[in-house]
């Protein structure tokens, strides 16, 4: 799996990392995780998830029979928690980086235009 | 099943391979049913378009080879069209010139030079930076070949290769892209190896003809034809080869060939759409040739589409989605109880 990861990959593996989820569970957790910004679509769920089973990160936990449907659990594997938790260390030093700077600005605001 | 579940299982069953239908359909239209509203009755346009992408990814990835097919069709595309320019290069090297054809050296009267002098240098720079360079340098290979089109047009008594001799080459360095990226050593030398074979083959030959600015016409006639066989040929004892050991990546390489070996075989296959006879002329008429030149892009894009679409419709077409879930030893359904 290339990194750095797409945003929806993150997020799916990132709602994976607790419980195991089915399909409409998951794009539910992407979508409260990304604060409604990510909305997945099955077709686009389904894509991602056989990628990362082909990846080995995530796996097929369990299934079962609800009112005569048919549920597929996914769980994220080892391989899938330590690319999320590269990833995340990975994005925390770049926030890091960025609030360094930010707050250096704000300490020293730097004088704009010439001197009257 | 309500009309929407039906609906939803109609685009799936239109755009997903039958494999993959079968092991995760139900899977998949359950997800968008839960996702839709109570009074929806037919899916949204959004929906459909995620289907048609999802099943287009299914297609891609159920395709085994294709990608490895893409780089095997670039390495013998590259080292066809450095064969094909090495002979040309000879030719113009060699090939004494008519006494009577206004002669002003040969970088000025011929486009041909600079033609193939790109083209050679895209093949060096492959054994070195098979990477982004390369690329850049079938990039250029190109322009110059398109600018020789123009600038033949727009100066008299400058010459330039014919329409079916560049046609052929750009399609090949198009293809060729295909190679780019990493590649063990022998892999990126073959180039080299197959434009060195055709030395011999151009010196002994280049002497029977004299330069008026037409010998591309006679050549090319053969040689571009022989060309399309011998890749014909070759590529289809690979793929039987590599199909033999369960490894599609020839067959797919073989289907990728297509529009290059048809554009190589442009003389021959303009002369078939020509029914004037048995007196026409060695030449196939522009409009035929244009003809053919269309027929056998047509036929190189649709069949890259059906034979995608074919492998999906084969039973073997779809990975399984692997489960630890525990099934019926009989009917093999999924048990009921959790894990």
């Amino acid at each position: 799996m290339e990194t750095p990861l797409r945003e929806p990959t993150f997020l799916i593996l990132t709602a994976l990392a607790g419980e195991p989820l089915h399909g409409y569970g998951l794009i539910a957790e992407v979508d409260r995780l990304s604060g409604g910004r990510v909305s997945l679509r099955p077709g686009t769920l389904y894509g991602a998830l056989d990628r990362l089973v082909d990846a080995g990160l995530v796996r097929v936990d369990h299934e079962e029979i609800v009112e005569g449907r048919l549920r597929r659990y996914y769980q994220l594997t080892e391989p899938g928690g330590e690319v999320l938790a590269t990833e995340t260390e990975r994005m925390r030093r770049n926030v890091d980086a960025a609030t360094a700077r930010l707050r250096a600005i704000k300490a020293a605001p730097r004088l704009s235009g010439g001197v009257a | 099943m309500t009309d929407l579940e039906r609906r939803y299982a109609r685009w799936t069953a239109l755009f997903y391979p039958a494999g993959y239908r079968r092991e995760r359909g139900s899977e998949l239209v359950d997800t968008y049913l839960s996702l839709a509203a109570p009074d929806r009755k037919r899916p949204s346009a959004a929906d459909v378009a995620d289907l048609a992408v999802g099943g287009l990814r299914q297609h891609l990835r159920i395709a085994q080879g294709l990608g490895p097919g893409f780089r095997l069709a670039g390495v013998l595309a590259l080292a066809t069209l450095a064969a094909c320019a090495t002979g040309w290069a000879i030719f113009e090297a060699v090939v004494p010139w008519a006494p009577w054809f206004p002669q002003r050296g040969p970088f000025l009267s011929s486009l041909g030079v600079p033609v193939w002098a790109a083209w050679l240098v895209a093949v060096v720079v492959y054994v070195a930076a098979p990477g982004r360079w390369f690329r850049g340098a079938v990039g250029l290979a190109v322009l110059v070949t398109a600018g020789s089109v123009v600038l033949a047009a727009m100066v008299p008594g400058v010459h330039r290769p014919p329409l079916f001799v560049l046609l052929p080459q750009v399609v090949l360095g198009i293809v060729a892209l295909g190679a780019a990226g990493r590649q063990p050593r022998w892999v990126r030398q073959l180039p080299l190896a197959a434009a060195a074979a055709i030395v011999p083959v151009a010196v002994s030959t280049a002497p029977r003809f004299v330069f008026s600015g037409d010998f591309y016409y006679e050549a090319g006639a053969t040689a571009l034809p022989a060309a399309a066989v011998t890749l014909l040929i070759g590529g289809a004892l690979l793929a039987f080869g590599l199909a033999a050991r369960h490894d599609h990546r020839g067959v797919w390489a073989l289907l990728i060939l297509l529009t290059p070996i048809g554009m190589l075989a442009l003389n021959p296959l303009s002369a078939m759409l020509d029914d004037t006879g048995p007196g026409r002329s060695i030449i196939p008429v522009w409009s035929h040739m244009v003809g053919a030149s269309v027929l056998v892009l047509m036929v190189g894009l649709v069949s890259m589409p059906l034979a995608i679409a074919a492998r999906g419709r084969l039973p073997s077409g779809g990975r399984p989605v692997h489960t630890d879930a525990v099934r019926c030893p009989t009917c093999g359904a999924p048990s009921a109880s959790v894990r």
